[in-house]
């Protein structure tokens, strides 16, 4: 786009595009950008608590880079100047790296993820940590070892989570864009949440190298923005250069996201579950959303067509054996013995490191640890973990079989609309609400929730959710699109927050 | 305690090994960049990666399963087209992450065999009237794992963890590739178990896998020996043995070990299951850990990591790489140069040696060859050995053996003159012949001068003529030597015992030359 109109006032009026576009076209600095950004966090986030640590210093030398490259006539990247926040279980040089749990207290990254050293190759500028649950176990950001967050629309309520910093932050227009990380909906439920666009790529779209691992066959780093077309942006961002050899799992995904904005949906079939829409749980304004959708997707020239998903239902047990059991290995290494809290004056080694862990470690990191390592015992193995992967296999068949009837899949996010703090006591009650993106997690393939506006009862943002087959999420972005032009909400930043600090 | 052959009179052993054999010769490890080394700075190569750091992720070697491929062909093995890594967990900070990179149930390697030929002298710890035999040996699986972390107890006994006052990690080591050989229990003595180990170990160095060194634990080997009466076919409770750095520490521990679970069983009291550890200066194992319950190591598929595949075409790619093999080298060196067995098997065993061998015998009649076979693996050795010089770096080149060789046949060196002369050939260089009068070391062939000294040896000994006439030909060598001495070495000594053999004949014929002999 161009912008011949007059520049906004406020860092939360411009899009990560018009940054970019702004910025290359030398009408803003990259160094004014970092300063309204970090200003707006200043002056917000008292309220929000979305990070957990400001990088001030990265951003500025960053944004100085992106500067003397635009003077020198230097090719700039995608992200040329645009605020990034990144989820505090990315590992970025010059930062703590803390998973939001006391174990990682005082971790500092002796690395740079390989996505996160991607969108800064681009010219993104780092501009802090966010808060998220303690390594990523949650969907509320409340199991935080350091502070809650705060949803920007209502502050009694929860982000979401796990990445409930980085939607805060997006919501609250801290940033126009944050990078988060979703297991079983960890982007997508706090974007849902905070009213913003959040996109779980298909499975092995985006290098895990440097992501702290809590469930490996499971997890994908993705963008929250205000802006289909950001979410976009990024997403060729990140795939930008190919393949990454420090990933195994990793492949080569073409940077053809921007490129599938704005298809038009004449003749596209998409599918709806009727048995997840009568789901007990799901709450009428989250189920009118989508009935919402639906017509407009109808009004743009879609079909609508029912599919079935048998073996959904069972994709909640699946997760919560196949999570627990991964989170369980990949948190082993946190003994206390060469980084991270370690119990002090023990003189046994076993003794040490089972302190360090029952100490280090908040609730839920344990709960889900001690659940993996009970599952894996041997003899208890094969009754969950073996039947958890043929359960995967069922449900990665099952969504097969639907896209041979149809292009993409229209469910809800998340059942209901944010919850308040200490609202949800019972874990499992926490767990019941991954209903909607589980699944995805689960086969692997990409979905992206973008929001609806806000609930007829809760006033709350609510949202809907595009599920493609996998490795063609490409076309979610031109539905999601679709979606966006019909609400008008793009660039929404939660109200109470618009405009306070960040002037350009 | 009884003796070994005792024991085995009435108790059959049985004998399975486990063999970790570092792939020290690949340039990096199984799943990062950093450089194997040995020897270097403590933690100088290492990575997020290989420390385990939060975050990183691991990448296979491919060159690491080429060589479990070659390793497994040369056993015999199964290819497995998939088979996949898993994660094995036990708290212990020689492992970064808490748990190693190794395989479930189906291993790249699965179902292979070696037969090994028992020479009799090793045969006779079965029964002492055995000949020798071939042995299968049943290879259950050979898989893929990273190694752990190298541990320093400082303080501690022999090195181990009791008594320490501290223990240090150096993880240059953690992350080396490595592959674990699990054989079927099918070995029976020490001796069968040692020779297996020595077998493979060959192998593995013709394939260029590794260095194979015992002594600095690049190639390690547990033993796991239970005991049965003779003619039972149950299996008896087994012990595992640690610490066996040596092929002789191998035969040692298992003959130790078989002893002393002999002894338990006939007093009436029970093994119990349980890894030991081998004391060589106490020449006994002694108990490391009991397994009261089987390790829980929670074992299932890493996530990180793909399933294997391997295709047709890579495992027909590794099938090539494989040069000639031990046994085949030995056929072909007893077929077509005459080698006696051992010979062969001894100049199969190394590649350097191996190598050198066969860049001299190039060419040469199977006369000369085995000649140089026996030079070499006699004189030359025995000099390697007493100097600690070796065949690897460059005292000898194999163009100078064939000219050794060619000194010895026309008599100009002696042969117990062999080693002053290599003494002076690493000392200065130069050829071999010119080294040879400058030493004064050249054989003397003329039969006139040597004549002179016959008829003054024989002049002064009368004694030894008339015991020569009575028939005792045995003086011949005491003569021959004193020819030897006279002659300050150099003559040669077969042309001394024909000249006084002509002499002393002419001096009359022995008495009962017939039974003499």
């Amino acid at each position: 786009m161009s912008c011949t109109t007059p520049l906004p006032l406020n860092i939360d009026q411009l899009s990560a595009t018009e940054i970019a576009h702004a910025v290359h076209a030398k009408e803003l600095s990259a160094t004014e950008v970092a300063k309204a950004s970090l200003a707006a966090i200043e002056a917000r986030d008292g309220k929000v608590q979305a990070f957990l640590e400001l990088s001030a210093e990265l951003a500025l030398e960053a944004a100085h880079e992106t500067d003397r490259r635009i003077a020198a006539g230097e090719d700039l990247g995608l992200l040329a100047g645009v605020p990034l926040a990144l989820k505090d279980n990315l590992q970025l040089l010059g930062t703590h790296t803390t998973c939001a749990s006391l174990m990682l207290k005082d971790y500092q990254s002796v690395y740079t993820a390989s996505c996160v050293a991607q969108l800064l190759a681009e010219g993104a500028t780092p501009v802090g940590k966010t808060n998220m649950d303690e390594f990523a176990f949650g969907s509320s950001s409340e199991s935080s070892a350091y502070h809650p967050s705060y949803n920007p629309w209502d502050l009694q309520r929860v982000p979401g989570g796990s990445s409930g910093g980085s939607a805060a932050a997006v919501a609250a227009g801290e940033v126009p864009l944050a990078l988060g990380s979703d297991t079983g909906g960890s982007i997508r439920q706090p974007a849902s949440f905070c009213g913003v666009v959040g996109f779980k790529p298909s499975y092995g779209s985006v290098s895990r190298y440097g992501v702290v691992a809590f469930g490996s066959s499971l997890e994908q780093v993705g963008p929250l923005a205000r802006t289909v077309a950001d979410v976009a942006l990024t997403m060729d961002a990140l795939v930008h250069t190919g393949r990454d050899p420090f990933d195994a799992t990793n492949r080569a995904v073409k940077p053809s996201f921007c490129a599938a904005l704005d298809q038009p949906l004449e003749g596209l079939r998409i599918g709806i579950v009727p048995k997840l829409m009568e789901l007990e749980g799901l709450s009428a304004e989250c189920q009118q959303a989508v009935l919402l959708a639906q017509k407009q997707l109808e009004d743009q020239g879609a079909h609508i067509v029912p599919v079935d998903l048998p073996h959904i239902s069972a994709a909640i047990a699946a997760y919560y054996v196949i999570g627990p059991c991964e989170a369980f290995s990949n948190l082993a290494r946190f003994d206390g013995v060469r980084y991270g809290y370690q119990e002090a004056d023990q003189k046994l080694f076993a003794r040490q490191t089972a302190l360090s862990r029952a100490h280090g470690f908040g609730k839920e990191a344990r709960r889900r640890q001690l659940l993996g390592a009970y599952l894996l015992t041997s003899g208890v193995y094969d009754q969950y973990y073996y039947p958890a992967q043929q359960l995967r296999t069922l449900i990665s068949q099952d969504y097969e079989r639907a896209f041979e009837r149809c292009d993409a899949l229209l469910l809800p996010t998340v059942p209901r609309t944010a919850f308040r703090l200490g609202e949800l006591e019972k874990p499992t009650e926490m767990y019941a609400a991954d209903l909607f993106t589980v699944s995805s997690n689960i086969v692997g393939n990409g979905s992206i929730s973008v929001p609806m506006g806000l609930g007829a009862d809760s006033g709350m943002p609510v949202s809907v959710q595009f599920q493609g087959p996998v490795f063609a999420d490409q076309r979610l972005m031109s539905l999601a699109q679709a979606i966006e032009r019909s609400t008008n909400w793009a660039g929404t930043v939660a109200p109470q927050f618009a405009g306070k600090g960040g002037e350009l | 305690m009884k003796t070994l052959a005792e024991v085995l009179q009435d108790w059959e052993a049985v004998i399975g090994l486990e063999i970790h054999t570092e792939l020290t010769t690949l340039e990096t490890k199984m799943f990062c960049d950093c450089k194997l080394s040995h020897g270097d700075a403590p933690n100088t190569h290492v990575c997020p990666v290989c420390l385990g750091l939060p975050g990183a992720l691991p990448v296979p070697n491919q060159q690491a399963i080429e060589a479990i491929v070659m390793a497994g062909l040369a056993c015999n093995c199964d290819i497995q087209r998939r088979s996949q890594f898993y994660r094995k967990h036990y708290f212990y900070p020689d492992m970064a992450k808490n748990y190693q990179i190794t395989q479930g149930p189906v291993a790249i390697c699965m179902h292979g065999h070696l037969d090994l030929e028992i020479p009799t002298d090793a045969a006779a710890e079965r029964s002492l009237d055995a000949r020798a035999y071939v042995l299968p040996v049943r290879i259950q699986r050979i898989h893929m794992e990273e190694d752990a972390a190298k541990m320093v107890h400082v303080g501690g006994e022999e090195g181990r963890i009791s008594l320490a006052s501290e223990s240090l990690i150096d993880y240059n080591r953690c992350g080396t590739p490595l592959i674990e050989l699990v054989t079927e229990p099918d070995l029976r003595t020490p001796a069968e178990a040692r020779l297996f180990m020595e077998k493979l170990r060959q192998i593995f160095l013709t394939l260029g896998i590794s260095d194979c060194s015992l002594e600095s634990g690049s190639m390690r080997c547990d033993g796991n020996v239970s005991l049965r009466r003779r003619g039972s076919s149950e299996l008896g409770v087994k012990c595992e043995m640690k610490n066996l750095n040596s092929f002789k520490a191998l035969h040692d521990a298992l003959a130790y070990e078989i002893c002393r679970q002999a002894e338990q069983l006939e007093q009436g009291l029970p093994v119990v299951q349980e890894t030991r550890h081998w004391e060589p200066s106490q020449h006994c194992t002694v108990t490391m850990r009991v397994k009261e319950t089987n390790d829980d190591y929670r074992f299932f598929p890493d996530p990180d990591l793909a399933p294997l595949d391997l295709s047709d075409e890579f495992i027909e790619h590794c099938r090539l790489r494989i040069p000639e093999l031990p046994d085949t080298k030995i056929a072909r060196y007893c077929a077509s140069w005459g080698l006696r067995h051992r010979e062969a098997n001894m100049l199969a065993a190394d590649p350097i040696w191996t190598h050198f061998f066969e860049q001299a015998a190039q060419g040469q009649s199977p006369q000369t060859v085995q000649q140089l076979a026996k030079v070499l693996l006699n004189d030359v050795a025995g000099w390697f050995k007493a100097t600690g010089h070796s065949l690897d770096d460059g005292s000898l080149t194999p163009e100078q053996l064939v000219e050794l060789c060619h000194l010895l046949d026309s008599h100009q060196l002696a042969s117990n003159h062999i080693s002053a002369l290599l003494d002076l050939l690493v000392q200065q260089d130069g050829q071999l012949e010119e080294l040879l009068d400058q030493a004064g070391l050249r054989q003397i062939s003329d039969t006139a001068a040597l004549q002179k000294i016959v008829a003054a040896v024989l002049a002064r000994s009368s004694d030894q003529q008339r015991q020569y006439q009575m028939g005792n030909t045995k003086v011949l060598g005491y003569l021959v030597g004193q020819c030897m001495k006279e002659s300050h070495g150099s003559g040669n000594p077969k042309l001394f015992k024909e000249l006084l053999v002509r002499a002393l004949g002419t001096l009359g014929a022995p008495v009962g030359t017939s039974s003499a002999e």
